[in-house]
C-alpha cells in the first residue's frame, strides 16, 4: 500500500485536511522509530488503497522538540511515497522554508496552500502556477474548511501517487545547517509570486483583541467565558442526560425484564442489576461528556486557547511553568491524556516533566462524572453546583501546589514564544468529528476497563454466597476491613473503599460500581449513599477521587511520554499522598469544627 | 510616522506600537533554533503589538504574531537607529 505523510506548521488546518480527506477511518498507531502513537487512516485515492498519516504540527525540521524529532525519526525510517505539506495561504514567507527543507531532502512535496479564502481577504494574491514551477512540485490553492479546491488538492495527490518512487531519506543530517540559504530562497519565492499589502491588517482579530487581551478585563473576562462553558454542559446536559437514562430503562422494561426474567435469579441480578444498569448509569452521562468536548472544541478551535496562555503565563511564570501548561491543564478538563500528550511541543524536559506531573490534577470529564453522580444524590439543587464549583478550585490549587513545590527542581530555561493565530470560525464538521472520537473512546473505555470492573465488583459485592449483597460478609467489605487503618481517618467507608480502590483503572467504573454493589436506581440508590456517607464525608470522598490517579490510562501516558518509571512512581506516590493529605485535614477539621 | 532616536539594543525594549530591524539572536544553538523556526530572523521587521509590565510581549514579524516573554525578547538585538513608531489600530 502506497503512504502518504502530512506535515505543516501547527495553526494550518492540517487536521481539518485530514478528516476532510479520509474521513472518519482513522485511528491511532504506533510506528517504527517513533516513540509516540501517530494518528493515520486509509482511504481509496484513485484505484488504490492508500494510507495517510497525520504527523505533528512542526515549525522546522531540524528542532530540537520532541514534536520535531518525531516527524524527523518518522521520515527516518518509514517509506513514505508522497509527503503532503499544508501551508497558511496568508503566511508563506513564514512557511515556505519548511516545504524547501522538506524539498531538500529529495521528497518532492504536494504543497497544498490552505485557508486561501482568508488569504483573500486580507488581500493576498498568490500565483500559484509560477510557484509551481520555480519549486518544481505542484501547489494547489485550497480551503479545506469550506471545500473549495479540495477535489484538486485530491487528483493532484492522485496523479503524483503515480509517478513517484518511495524515498528513504538517510541524508537528512547533511542538510541540518542549510537553513538560512532556504530562507533566503522562500523570500525570493514569496517576493516573486506573492503580493500582499504591506502590512497585514486583521480587523477583526485586532478588534477583539482590544478587549479580550486588555490588560484588566482580560484575565476576568477568560474566567467567565470557561463559567459559561461549564455552566452549558451542566444545565444542557442534565436533560441529554435524564433522556439516555429514561431510554435505557425503558430498553429495559420492554425487553430486558421479561427476556431474562427466564434466567436463573442470581444470573438475572447479574446481568440486569448488575451489569446493565452499571454500564447502563456510565452511558448516560456520555451525551454531557460530548457536550463538553464540543464546547471545548469550539474554545480551541476559535484561537482563543493561545490567547489563555498569553493571560496566565506571568502566573504561571512564578510557579515554574508557562503560558501553555495552563493551557494544557484546561485540555487536561476533557481528558489527562491529550494534555500529556500535548506537552511535546515543549522543548525542555524539566519543564515538561513539571507540566505532566501538574497536568493529572486537572479535573477530567470523567471524575466530573463522579462528582455530577454523587452531588445530585446527596446535595440539594442549589449545593451541588458550588460544590462542584469548589472541586475545579481545588484542582487548580492542587496543580498550582505541585509546580510550588516540584519547580525547585524541575527548572528550565525553555523560552516561551507562542503563534498567535488570528480568531476563526470553528468548522462544524472538525467540532461534530470531536464529539464523534469522544463516543469511540466510550465505546472502547466501556467494553474493556468498565465492563471488567463493574463485573469484579459485582461479583466482590454479592460473594460468598449467603452473604448481604453491598454489605457485610461480602469479599468487598473484608477487603474494605482491610484498608479501613488507612482509609477510616478520611471518613471513607469499607465498602467505598473497595470503589476507591477500582477507580485506580478509571473513574467511570465508580459510578458503575456503586449501581452494580447495590443493584439499587433512582431514589433508592441515593437511600443507599446516604447511609455509605454523610455530606461531609460525601466531599471527602470527592477530594480523595479529585486528587490520586486519575487512570490507568493517564499513567501508561505519563510513562510512555517520559519514558521514566521513576518519574511516573513519584507521580504516583506524590498523587497518593496529596489525596491522603488533603481529604485526612479537610475530614478530622470538619469534624473538629464539629460538623 | 515619526522616527525616534533611541539607542535600544533587543527586543524587550521596545514599547507599543515601536517597529525594528532584528539584527542578531543571542542564546544557545537550539534556543537560537527555535526562535529562528518561529520567524525571528536576522534583517527582518519586528513590531511590538502589545506590552504589558508583567506578561508577555505580541510581536509581529512579517505575517505572524507571536506571543514571548520579555526575557525571551531581550535575546534578540535590534538595530538602533531605524527604530520607528507608527500608530496602530492597537492603541494601549
Amino acid at each position: 500500500m502506497k503512504r502518504i505523510a502530512i506535515v505543516g506548521m501547527p495553526n494550518t488546518g492540517k487536521s481539518t485536511f485530514f478528516n476532510r480527506l479520509t474521513g472518519s477511518s482513522s485511528r491511532v498507531g504506533n510506528w517504527p522509530g517513533v516513540t509516540v502513537e501517530l494518528l493515520s487512516a486509509r482511504t481509496i485515492l484513485g484505484s488504490d488503497a492508500v494510507e495517510v498519516v497525520d504527523l505533528p504540527g512542526i515549525y522546522d525540521l531540524h528542532g530540537f522538540s520532541d514534536d520535531e524529532q518525531v516527524v524527523r525519526s518518522f521520515l527516518e525510517n518509514n517509506a513514505v511515497d508522497q509527503v503532503v505539506m499544508i501551508l497558511n495561504a496568508a503566511q508563506l514567507d513564514h512557511q515556505l522554508p519548511l516545504a524547501l527543507q522538506i524539498h531538500k531532502l529529495g521528497m518532492k512535496p504536494v504543497l497544498l496552500v490552505n485557508m486561501i479564502d482568508e488569504a483573500e481577504q486580507l488581500g493576498i494574491r498568490i500565483d500559484a502556477r509560477a510557484l509551481s514551477k520555480s519549486l518544481d512540485c505542484p501547489v494547489i490553492l485550497m480551503s479545506a474548511r469550506n471545500g473549495v479546491g479540495l477535489k484538486e488538492a485530491r487528483e493532484t495527490l492522485i496523479d503524483s501517487l503515480l509517478s513517484v518512487r518511495p524515498v528513504k531519506p538517510h541524508v537528512l543530517k547533511a542538510y541540518l545547517h542549510a537553513d538560512d540559504e532556504l530562507v533566503a530562497h522562500a523570500e525570493s519565492l514569496v517576493s516573486e509570486h506573492v503580493t500582499a499589502p504591506s502590512r497585514l491588517v486583521r480587523k477583526m482579530t485586532e478588534r477583539f483583541d482590544r478587549i479580550l487581551l486588555h490588560p484588566l478585563l482580560g484575565l476576568p473576562l477568560f474566567f467567565l467565558a470557561m463559567f459559561l462553558v461549564f455552566q452549558a454542559v451542566y444545565t444542557l446536559g442534565a436533560p441529554l442526560q435524564d433522556a439516555v437514562a429514561y431510554l435505557l430503562d425503558l430498553f429495559r422494561g420492554w425487553a430486558l425484564e421479561p427476556l431474562a426474567g427466564l434466567l436463573p435469579t442470581t444470573l438475572y441480578g447479574f446481568l440486569v442489576d448488575g451489569l446493565y444498569d452499571g454500564i447502563g448509569t456510565v452511558a448516560s452521562f456520555v451525551p454531557v461528556i460530548i457536550l463538553f468536548f464540543f464546547l471545548m472544541a469550539v474554545v480551541e478551535d476559535s484561537g482563543y486557547l493561545a490567547r489563555a496562555a498569553y493571560l496566565t503565563d506571568a502566573l504561571m511564570a512564578r510557579l515554574g511553568l508557562d503560558g501553555r501548561g495552563f493551557v494544557m491543564l484546561l485540555m487536561g478538563f476533557g481528558c489527562n491524556v491529550p494534555a500529556l500528550m500535548g506537552t511535546r511541543v515543549m522543548r525542555s524536559r524539566s519543564l515538561r516533566l513539571l507540566s505532566m506531573l501538574v497536568i493529572p490534577f486537572s479535573l477530567c470529564s470523567a471524575r466530573l462524572q463522579v462528582f455530577i453522580f454523587i452531588t445530585t444524590a446527596l446535595f440539594t439543587p442549589q449545593q451541588a453546583p458550588v460544590i462542584l464549583f469548589f472541586m475545579y478550585m481545588a484542582s487548580f490549587a492542587a496543580a498550582f501546589l505541585t509546580a510550588l513545590l516540584f519547580g525547585k527542581r524541575l527548572k528550565s530555561d525553555e523560552p516561551f514564544v507562542l503563534e498567535l493565530p488570528p480568531y476563526r470560525m470553528p468548522v462544524l464538521f472538525q467540532v461534530l468529528m470531536r464529539g464523534w472520537h469522544e463516543i469511540a473512546h466510550f465505546l472502547k473505555r466501556a467494553s474493556t476497563f468498565i465492563i471488567t470492573g463493574v463485573v469484579l465488583v459485582w461479583w466482590l459485592t454479592h460473594y460468598p454466597e449467603g452473604s448481604t449483597p453491598g454489605g457485610a460478609g461480602t469479599y468487598a467489605s473484608m477487603l474494605g476491613d482491610w484498608m479501613q487503618p488507612v482509609l477510616g481517618p478520611i471518613g471513607i467507608s469499607s465498602m467505598m473503599a473497595v470503589v476507591l480502590l477500582f477507580g485506580f483503572v478509571a473513574k467511570e467504573i465508580v459510578i458503575g460500581a456503586i449501581v452494580a454493589m447495590t443493584g439499587l436506581q433512582g431514589a433508592a440508590l441515593n437511600g443507599y449513599l446516604a447511609t455509605q456517607m454523610d455530606s461531609i464525608q460525601a466531599i471527602s470522598f470527592m477530594l480523595f477521587i479529585l486528587l490520586y490517579t486519575p487512570c490507568l490510562s493517564t499513567l501508561a501516558t505519563q510513562l510512555s511520554e517520559s519514558r521514566s518509571w521513576k518519574f511516573t512512581g513519584v507521580s504516583i506516590a506524590w498523587s497518593l499522598s496529596l489525596a491522603w493529605l488533603v481529604s485526612f485535614g479537610f475530614y478530622q477539621g470538619a469534624l473538629l469544627l464539629g460538623y | 510616522m515619526k522616527r525616534v532616536q533611541k539607542s535600544m539594543t533587543n527586543l524587550s525594549r521596545l514599547g507599543t506600537g515601536e517597529t525594528a530591524h532584528i539584527t542578531g539572536i543571542h542564546a544557545p544553538d537550539d534556543v537560537r533554533q527555535r526562535l529562528q523556526a518561529m520567524g525571528l530572523r536576522t534583517g527582518r521587521e519586528a513590531r511590538v503589538i502589545r506590552c504589558t509590565r508583567l506578561g508577555p510581549m505580541q510581536i509581529r514579524v512579517g505575517s505572524v504574531d507571536l506571543i514571548m516573554r520579555r526575557c525571551d525578547a531581550a535575546r534578540v538585538e535590534i538595530a538602533a537607529c531605524d527604530t520607528v513608531r507608527i500608530d496602530i489600530a492597537t492603541k494601549k
